[in-house]
């Protein structure tokens, strides 16, 4: 006999298995597109999983477009934000964990007010001086334009962690005759080990995740296209060949659903930096 | 690092090493963040197509500004970008708090469920909008069967060239990238109220209406004010979805204060005018959050 407990539990997991399915369809459908032959794309009622899956519409895409170059230029342009990013925000972090500077509290003030920035606004003089400075087309653009998105962030994530960690380690490493820098970088890194990762795979998304920025710096440079670029142009055409556009974005979206499977439980830290004190 | 003149292990020394420590990072933003910010105000203030460094700087004019208070095209974008601000942060709301109360529930497969919920986070904002403008095409969409099965729709629509449809395709983007946000931080608010504040409400006799009524949603609230500020900057601010998805169009229906900026800067090559329209969306920006936070002193 059902009791109300058991409808409850039914209603709990068909809820759950509901809204589950309508958030994720579209990630899904991105797959399904990829791998359908042309005509099932045009079939109504849609299928929704083609009878004979195209796998090799992947290299056929990597034949076509210069993919491997584009996803190239894009882990470039991660990795040296993420490694420029990272270089200056550990020593900021930490120096706001461990001392007591002047005008360190309004590190959160100094995020808030860089989420309030409009990249569109920003853009603007960053074109005037890169294109100054000789950077319009080369992937250093990006690098530093990406680097100011990522260092606020991952100041504030780095001085999370480093607060958790006990000021006594590094105090018994000076008493041994370590550096203040030698402590911080011997004893407090490998400790803070974990944080690290999360916040450089964090600045990594953010990265990856870009547009504007490649838009304007690199569109007259195509052999410096970032991945997400160049996916634009392959659309605007009077027909899409839809199969290899979804085809593209799987390609550039399997990295970062790597990267979120790690990162999800340390996600909170990363979205509220800046918004609490 | 040693500095023979400067001992740093020495107490009274070792707030110079903290400021040595920061510097780096200061500089990088100062050099590219307050000096870019700092040339953009410059640059709304003088009567200038394309700027170079190497030319001399136009005289000071407020032209820019006369211009943009005096052109439709602006107010049309300031209500373009508020009435996508409602709607996208209402309907983000609604969506994330329903879907984090329903996770928050326990249940097997948990940990899976909260990791496909917040899966469109990940998913950049370029790889979205190709999803939906499949989508939503006219001739071949999901979007266009599923709303003639349902009798919704007598005949397809042609969602990219109708102005209303137009702002509901972005909208529906939007919503879908930004409404994880606010389910992670509502899921991590409800996970921090103590089973106390519920057993002592049940012991008093309060239902669950009640319990949710005066215990989740108070216990909420700080986080929810911080989710709301943060996503409504975000929509403020966005440019990538509306710009590849519509460009704009038809007809300005979404053209948003930031897509405008753009536009005017790098299509038409008036980044005078283009700065100026980007210094407005600052201030309202700045204004919009500081009177939200001013409501919710204690949480930020």
């Amino acid at each position: 006999m059902m009791t109300r407990r058991h409808i409850r539990r039914i209603a709990l997991y068909a809820g759950v298995i509901l809204t589950c399915a309508f958030l994720v369809f579209p990630i899904y459908w991105l797959f399904i597109t990829a791998l359908s032959p042309p005509d099932a794309l045009r079939a109504l009622p849609p299928r929704l999983w083609p009878e004979s899956p195209r796998w090799e519409v992947f290299s056929e895409v990597l034949r076509e477009r210069p993919i491997l170059l584009w996803l190239k230029n894009s882990v470039l342009a991660a990795l040296g934000a993420v490694a420029l990013s990272m270089a200056v925000a550990i020593p900021a972090g930490y120096a706001l964990s461990r001392f007591r500077l002047r005008g360190g509290e309004s590190l959160g003030l100094v995020i808030l007010t860089a989420k309030m920035l409009p990249a569109t606004l920003l853009v603007i003089p960053l074109f005037v001086i890169f294109r100054q400075l000789g950077l319009i087309g080369s992937l250093w653009s990006v690098i530093l334009a990406h680097a100011t998105l990522i260092v606020p962030f991952s100041t504030w994530m780095l001085k999370g962690y480093f607060d958790t960690i006990p000021q006594e380690l590094e105090q018994a490493a000076m008493v041994d005759g370590c550096s203040p820098v030698g402590a911080m970088i011997r004893v407090i890194l490998p400790v803070a080990a974990p944080g690290l990762a999360a916040t450089a795979l964090y600045g990594f998304i953010l990265s990856w995740a870009d547009y504007a920025y490649a838009r304007t710096f690199l569109t007259s440079a195509q052999s410096n296209w970032t991945l997400n670029l160049g996916i634009t142009t392959m659309r605007g055409e009077y027909i899409s060949n839809w199969a290899s556009i979804s085809a593209a974005c799987v390609l550039a979206t399997i990295p970062v659903l790597f990267i979120y499977l790690f990162l999800e439980r340390y996600l909170v830290g990363g979205m509220t930096a800046g918004a609490e004190k | 690092m040693r500095l023979p003149t400067l001992d740093l292990a020495r107490p009274s020394r070792r707030h110079w090493l903290g400021y040595m420590l920061l510097a780096p990072a200061v500089l990088l933003m100062l050099a590219f963040v307050a000096y870019p910010l700092f040339v953009s105000l410059d640059i709304s203030f003088q009567d200038v197509g394309i700027v170079r460094f190497d030319q001399p700087r136009k005289a000071f004019s407020t032209a820019n500004y006369e211009r943009l208070f005096a052109s439709p095209d602006f107010w049309n974008a300031v209500i373009v970008t508020f009435k996508l601000v409602v709607v996208v942060t209402v309907s983000c709301f609604a969506l994330g708090l329903g879907t984090a109360l329903l996770v928050n529930n326990s249940f097997k497969g948990r940990p899976i469920a909260r990791l496909l919920v917040a899966l469109p986070w990940a998913i950049p904002e370029i790889i979205a909008v190709v999803i939906f403008a499949w989508l939503f095409d006219s001739s071949f969409g999901l979007i266009n069967w599923i709303l003639i099965k349902l009798n919704l729709i007598g005949s397809p629509v042609n969602w990219f060239s109708t102005p209303g449809a137009a702002f509901s395709a972005v909208a529906t983007v939007m919503v879908w990238k930004g409404y994880p946000f606010v389910s992670i931080m509502a899921l991590a608010g409800l996970q921090s109220i103590p089973d106390d504040f519920y057993n002592a409400a049940k012991v008093d006799g309060a239902n669950a209406w009640q319990r949710f009524l005066y215990i989740t949603i108070p216990s909420l609230m700080p986080i929810l004010g911080v989710s709301m500020i943060l996503t409504m900057l975000w929509v403020f601010r966005d440019f990538s979805i509306i710009y590849t998805l519509t460009g704009g169009g038809p007809l300005g229906s979404t053209e948003t204060l930031s897509i405008m900026t753009y536009e005017q800067a790098f299509g038409f090559f008036r980044m005078g005018y283009a700065s100026a329209v980007g210094i407005i969306t600052l201030i309202i920006c700045i204004v919009v959050s500081r009177l939200m936070l001013r409501r919710a002193p204690d949480n930020l």
